[in-house]
C-alpha cells in the first residue's frame, strides 16, 4: 500500500467524495430527516414562504392518527388491500421455480447440426399449416355481399370476416411456428428471453397494455375468456342442478380431508424425524395450495346452479318511437334543465339508445330535479359523476371534430341516436368540455348512485330503479345485461379489480430476476445428489422434494424476503395508471402520495406513513430470519 | 466476458426423431429428461408459456395497426382490424408532443447512467482498493441505507430537491439519481474479484492511483459497469414516481407520464395508446437483446432490484 494511512485516507476521499456527497444529501440525510418529519406537522400548504405560520413538533400524534385516530380507517384499508395483493408473490415464486425446472430440464435437441435441422423442418411444416388453414378458413365466394349476422359484426360482410378470421388463425399458426423454430434453434436463451421479456418492459406502457387487454369490451382477455364460461353455461344447464351441488360438496371435503391427512403424516414425518422443518415447510405450502384449488373450485361448482335458479330479467328492449315520444316531452317537461340542457341532452343522447323507456324517464326526471336545487349534494355528485363518464367519452371525441362532417363522424363512432344528433351536432367540442371539466371521472361505482338516486323516487319504486340503474351500469362496464355467466369487468368492478392485478403481477414477475436466481441455484446443485437420490430409487417427485427443494432453500429465502420487501412497497404505478385508485386498489405507497403529493402536501403525515411501513418490513424481514433460517438449515 | 456456466444450455442427446443418440451425455438435471417423450413435453410446454408471454404483445401490435378505434371491438371479435393503419404511429406524434417526451426520458436516463456509473466506481474503487481508517464503518453506514425502503425517501428528498431549487427542472431528475449505494455496494463486490497482484505491480511500476483506477482496475470491471449501468438506465427510463412529483411542465415530462397523460386524453383510442406504449416499448428491448447476457449475469450476481 503506498502512503502513509493519513495520505491514503486523503486520497481515498478524493475518490469518495463525489459519490459521499450525493450520499449524504439524497440517501443518509433524508433519512434522518424524514424521522424528524414525521414527528411535525408540516404540510406544505400551512408552512411556506407566504405563511407566517412555523412548523410544530407534535410528537407521535401523526402516528397516533394513523393507527387509531382519524386516519385509522383509511390506514388500515390501505394496509389490507396492499396485503391482499402480496397473494400473488407466493404464487409468482412458484411459477418462478416451475419456470426455472422447465429450462434447466433439457429440451429439444441439443446438438447444433439437430438444433438446426429440427428449425428447419419446423419452418416447413408451419409453413405448411399456414396454407392449410388458409385453406380450410378461407371465405366462401357464396357470402360475397352477405351481411354478416354476428352481433357487433352486423355492418361487415360476412365474407370480409371470414376472410379476417382465416388471417388471424395463419398468423397465430405463424407465430407458434416462429416459437416453435427459434426455440428449436436457440434453446434455453431464446425462453428465457420472452419469459424475461415483461419484467424488463413493466412500468407504464405495460400497464396501458394490460389495461387495454381487460377491458371488458374490446379486451383480449375476455374476448377469449367468454365463449369459455358460455360453453361451460351451457354444459351448467344441460345437467340436473343436483349434480352440481353433490359434485362442489364432494370436492370441497376432498380438499379437507386430504389436507388433514397431509398435515398428520407430515407432523408424524417430523416428531419421527424423518424429514425437517424444511420438508414439513414445503409440504404445508403445497398443500394449501392444492386445497385452496379444490374448495375453491369446489365452491365454484355449488355456486353454478343459481345462474340458472335466479335468471336476471332483461330490460324491456329499446325502440325508437318510444324514445321519440320521451325525448319530445322533454323541453316543455322539464324546463330547469336550463342552461346546462346541453349537457345533459349529451348524456340523454349517450344513454338513449340503450336504455327502454321507463329507465330514461327516470333518468330525465332525475335530472330536472338536479337543477331545481332540491336533492341532497351526495345525489347530485353521484349525477354529476355518472355524467361526466360518459360525458368524457364525447368530449374526446368532439374536441377535434371541428368540420361538420367530423363532427357527424364522432357522432358515428359513439354510435349516437338519430333522433338526437342534431341537437348534438351544433355543439362544439369546447362549450362541452367547459360544462364537464370539473369532474371527468370515467367509471362510477353504482351502488353508491343507486342509494342516492333511491330517495328521489317513492319507496316502491326503489327496488326497480336499483335494478335499472344497475343494467346501464352493467351495459357501460361493457357487459351486456341479462343472465348467465358473464365474463368479469375486471379493473371496473370492485369485486376483481385485485384479482385482475394479482394476475397481472404474476406474469409479469414470474419470468424476471426470481426465474434467472433459481436457475443459478438449480445448476449449482451437485450432480452426485440426484446419482445418489436415483440409486436410492426415489421418483421423479420425491427427488423435487428430498433434494432440489431442500438445496434451492437459501434461494428461496433470499427471493421470499426481497419479495416481501418490493410488495409492501409496490401496487402504486399500477393503481395510478389502470384503476385510478378505484375499485379498492389504494394501497399504502398510493396513499403516501396521495398525503404528500396531492391536495394539502401533509409531509409529516406522509412520512410517519413512510416509518410504519419501514416498522412493518422491518418485522417482517425479522420474522423471515427467524423462520426461513430454521428451514435453510434443515 | 464469458456466459456463466450456470445458464449455458446443457447438453443432451439429439432430438431428432428416429435416430439414436451417439453417446449419452451425463444426466445433471433434476428432472430426468434423457428420454425423448420428456424432452419433447418439456419442449411443448416452454413452447405453450412462451406463447403466453408473446400473445399479449402480437395483439398489442394488431391494435397499434388499427385505423379506427371503434373498430378495436370488430378486432377482438375476428381476430384482425378491418383495415391496416400503419400512420398511427405518426398521429401519436401529432397529437402530443411524444418525441419531447421520447427525448426527456433518454436524456435522464442517460445522464443519470453516466453520472452513477462514474460516481459509484469511484467509491468502490476507494472502498475495495485503498486502506483507509475508517472505511469499512463508512461502508457499513452504505449497507445499512440499503434496508431502508424506498418509501421512506420519498417524502424528504421531495423536500430537499424543493429546498435546492430543483424542482420542476431537469437537475431534479438528474443529480438524486446520480449516486447511488447500491451500485456501490454492487462495483465494489465486483471490484473485490479482480486479482490484487495486478495494481500491486503497478504502483511497483511507479503507477499512481489514478492511473491504477483508470488503466487497470476500470477495464477489468467492465462487465460489473455495463450491468450497473443497464439497471441505472432500465430503473431511470421508466422511473414513474420521481418525474411525476418533481414536474409540472409538460416540456419536462418523461415517456412514462407523457403515456399516462395521452391515455387520460385520447383513452378511448386504444389503437393510439397501444401505438405509442409499443414505441415506448423500443428503447429496453433494444438494450436487452444487444446486452443480454450481461443482464443475466448481474441478476445472478445479485442485481436484483428491491
Amino acid at each position: 500500500m503506498i502512503g502513509t494511512p493519513k495520505k491514503r485516507l486523503g486520497i481515498a476521499m478524493l475518490f469518495l467524495l463525489p459519490n459521499l456527497i450525493g450520499f449524504l444529501m439524497f440517501t443518509l440525510g433524508p433519512v434522518l430527516f424524514s424521522i424528524g418529519m414525521s414527528f411535525t406537522d408540516w404540510a406544505l400548504t400551512k408552512h411556506n414562504p407566504y405563511s407566517d405560520e412555523s412548523i410544530r413538533f407534535v410528537g407521535i400524534q401523526n402516528y397516533e392518527r394513523l393507527l387509531v385516530g382519524d386516519e385509522s380507517h383509511l390506514f388500515w384499508d390501505y394496509f389490507w388491500n396492499t396485503v391482499i395483493l402480496m397473494i400473488g408473490i407466493p404464487i409468482g415464486i412458484a411459477g418462478s421455480l416451475g419456470l426455472a425446472i422447465m429450462l434447466h430440464a433439457k429440451a429439444g435437441p441439443a446438438k447444433p447440426s439437430g438444433r438446426l435441422k429440427g428449425a428447419l423442418i419446423a419452418v416447413v411444416v408451419g409453413a405448411i399449416a399456414c396454407g392449410a388453414v388458409w385453406l380450410v378458413m378461407s371465405p366462401h365466394a357464396a357470402e360475397a355481399g352477405v351481411k354478416s349476422t354476428e352481433i357487433g359484426l352486423a355492418d361487415m360482410d360476412q365474407q370480409k370476416v371470414d376472410a379476417l378470421r382465416a388471417s388471424f388463425a395463419v398468423l397465430i399458426t405463424a407465430v407458434l411456428t416462429g416459437v416453435v423454430a427459434i426455440g428449436l434453434a436457440v434453446g434455453q436463451v431464446f425462453f428465457r428471453t420472452i419469459f424475461y421479456l415483461p419484467t424488463l418492459l413493466a412500468g407504464v406502457a405495460m400497464f396501458l397494455l394490460w389495461k387495454a387487454l381487460y377491458r371488458p369490451q374490446g379486451g383480449m382477455i375476455n374476448a377469449v375468456l367468454q365463449p369459455f364460461l358460455d360453453r361451460l353455461e351451457g354444459i351448467v344447464f344441460a345437467t340436473p342442478m343436483m349434480l352440481w351441488y353433490v359434485l362442489g360438496i364432494a370436492i370441497v371435503i376432498l380438499g379437507l380431508a386430504y389436507f388433514g391427512l397431509s398435515m398428520a403424516r407430515g407432523v408424524r414425518n417430523l416428531s419421527s424425524g424423518d424429514a425437517g422443518p424444511a420438508m414439513f415447510g414445503a409440504r404445508v405450502i403445497l398443500t394449501i395450495l392444492l386445497v385452496v384449488t379444490l374448495v375453491g373450485s369446489g365452491f365454484v361448482a355449488t355456486q353454478l346452479p343459481l345462474i340458472g335458479l335466479f335468471p336476471t330479467e332483461k330490460p324491456a328492449p329499446y325502440s325508437q318511437s318510444r324514445a321519440q315520444s320521451v325525448l319530445e316531452e322533454l323541453p316543455d317537461q322539464f324546463p330547469a334543465l336550463g342552461d346546462r340542457a346541453h349537457v345533459d341532452s349529451a348524456l340523454i343522447a349517450y344513454l338513449a339508445p340503450r336504455l327502454d323507456e321507463q329507465a330514461l324517464r327516470t333518468l330525465l326526471e332525475d335530472a330536472s330535479q338536479l337543477h331545481d336545487g332540491t336533492v341532497p349534494e351526495e345525489t347530485r355528485e353521484a349525477w354529476m359523476s355518472l355524467g361526466s363518464g360518459v360525458m368524457s367519452e364525447i368530449i374526446v371525441l368532439f374536441d377535434k371534430a371541428v368540420s361538420d362532417e367530423e363532427r357527424a363522424e364522432a357522432l358515428d363512432r359513439l354510435k349516437i341516436d338519430p333522433l338526437v344528433r342534431p341537437a348534438l351536432q351544433e355543439l362544439d367540442g369546447a362549450s362541452l368540455r367547459e360544462a364537464a371539466a370539473r369532474r371527468v371521472l370515467v367509471w362510477v361505482d353504482v351502488e353508491p348512485l343507486a342509494a342516492a338516486l333511491q330517495t328521489l323516487v317513492p319507496e316502491a319504486d326503489a327496488k326497480e330503479l336499483n335494478a335499472r340503474l344497475l343494467d346501464n351500469a352493467i351495459y357501460r362496464r361493457g357487459l351486456s345485461a341479462g343472465d348467465g355467466l358473464n365474463a368479469p369487468a375486471w379493473l371496473i368492478d370492485a369485486a376483481w379489480a385485485k384479482t385482475a392485478l394479482i394476475v397481472m403481477g404474476v406474469w409479469l414477475g414470474v419470468g424476471g430476476g426470481n426465474m434467472l436466481l433459481y436457475l443459478a441455484g438449480l445448476s449449482n446443485i451437485a450432480p452426485e445428489l440426484y446419482e445418489a437420490a436415483a440409486i436410492d430409487g426415489a421418483s421423479g417427485w420425491q427427488r423435487f422434494i428430498h433434494v432440489t427443494w431442500p438445496q434451492l432453500a437459501p434461494t428461496t429465502f433470499f427471493i421470499v424476503i426481497m419479495s416481501t420487501i418490493g410488495g409492501l412497497q409496490g401496487g402504486f404505478e399500477q393503481a395510478l395508471v389502470m384503476t385510478e385508485g378505484k375499485a379498492d386498489t389504494i394501497v399504502l405507497t398510493y396513499y403516501l402520495y396521495n398525503l404528500a403529493f396531492t391536495d394539502e402536501f401533509q409531509l409529516g403525515l406522509a412520512s410517519a406513513v413512510a416509518w410504519i411501513m419501514f416498522a412493518i418490513i422491518f418485522a417482517m424481514t425479522a420474522f423471515n430470519f427467524r423462520y426461513g433460517s430454521r428451514m435453510t438449515n434443515d | 466476458m464469458t456466459k456463466p456456466a450456470s445458464i449455458q444450455p446443457v447438453a443432451g442427446a439429439p432430438f431428432t426423431p428416429g435416430r439414436k443418440p451417439k453417446k449419452a451425455a451425463p444426466d445433471t438435471s433434476p428432472i430426468e429428461a434423457s428420454s425423448k417423450l420428456s424432452r419433447t413435453l418439456v419442449f411443448v410446454g416452454l413452447v405453450l408459456l412462451g406463447m403466453t408471454f408473446v400473445v399479449p404483445f402480437v395483439w398489442q401490435v394488431l391494435i397499434a395497426l388499427t385505423e379506427n378505434p371503434s373498430e378495436v371491438d370488430t378486432l377482438t371479435r375476428t381476430g384482425m382490424p378491418p383495415a391496416i393503419e400503419p400512420g398511427n404511429f405518426a398521429k401519436v406524434f401529432q397529437r402530443v408532443d411524444f418525441a419531447k417526451y421520447f427525448f426527456n426520458s433518454l436524456f435522464i436516463a442517460s445522464w443519470a447512467t453516466i453520472l452513477q456509473v462514474i460516481t459509484c466506481s469511484m467509491a468502490a474503487y476507494a472502498f475495495s482498493r485503498i486502506q483507509w481508517p475508517g472505511r469499512d464503518k463508512v461502508f457499513l453506514l452504505y449497507l445499512g441505507t440499503l434496508m431502508v425502503p424506498g418509501v421512506v425517501l420519498m417524502v424528504p428528498n421531495f423536500a430537499i430537491v424543493l429546498g435546492l431549487g430543483m424542482f420542476n427542472d431537469y437537475t431534479g431528475l438528474i443529480i438524486p439519481a446520480a449516486f447511488s449505494a447500491y451500485g456501490t455496494f454492487l462495483l465494489r463486490q465486483f471490484m473485490l474479484t479482480i486479482p490484487s497482484s495486478l495494481d500491486e505491480a503497478a504502483s511497483i511500476d511507479g503507477a499512481g492511483h489514478w492511473r491504477i483506477f483508470s488503466q487497470i482496475i476500470l477495464p477489468l470491471a467492465r462487465p460489473g459497469l455495463i450491468v450497473l449501468a443497464i439497471f441505472a438506465f432500465l430503473f431511470n427510463y421508466n422511473s414513474f414516481f420521481w418525474p411525476l412529483i418533481l414536474t409540472k411542465d409538460d416540456n419536462l415530462r418523461t415517456l412514462p407520464l407523457g403515456l399516462l397523460q395521452f391515455d387520460s386524453t385520447y383513452g378511448p383510442e386504444t389503437n393510439l395508446i397501444m401505438a405509442a406504449s409499443l414505441m415506448a416499448m423500443l428503447p429496453p428491448i433494444i438494450l436487452f437483446i444487444v446486452l443480454q447476457k450481461y443482464l443475466v449475469k448481474g441478476i445472478q450476481l445479485g442485481a436484483v432490484k428491491g
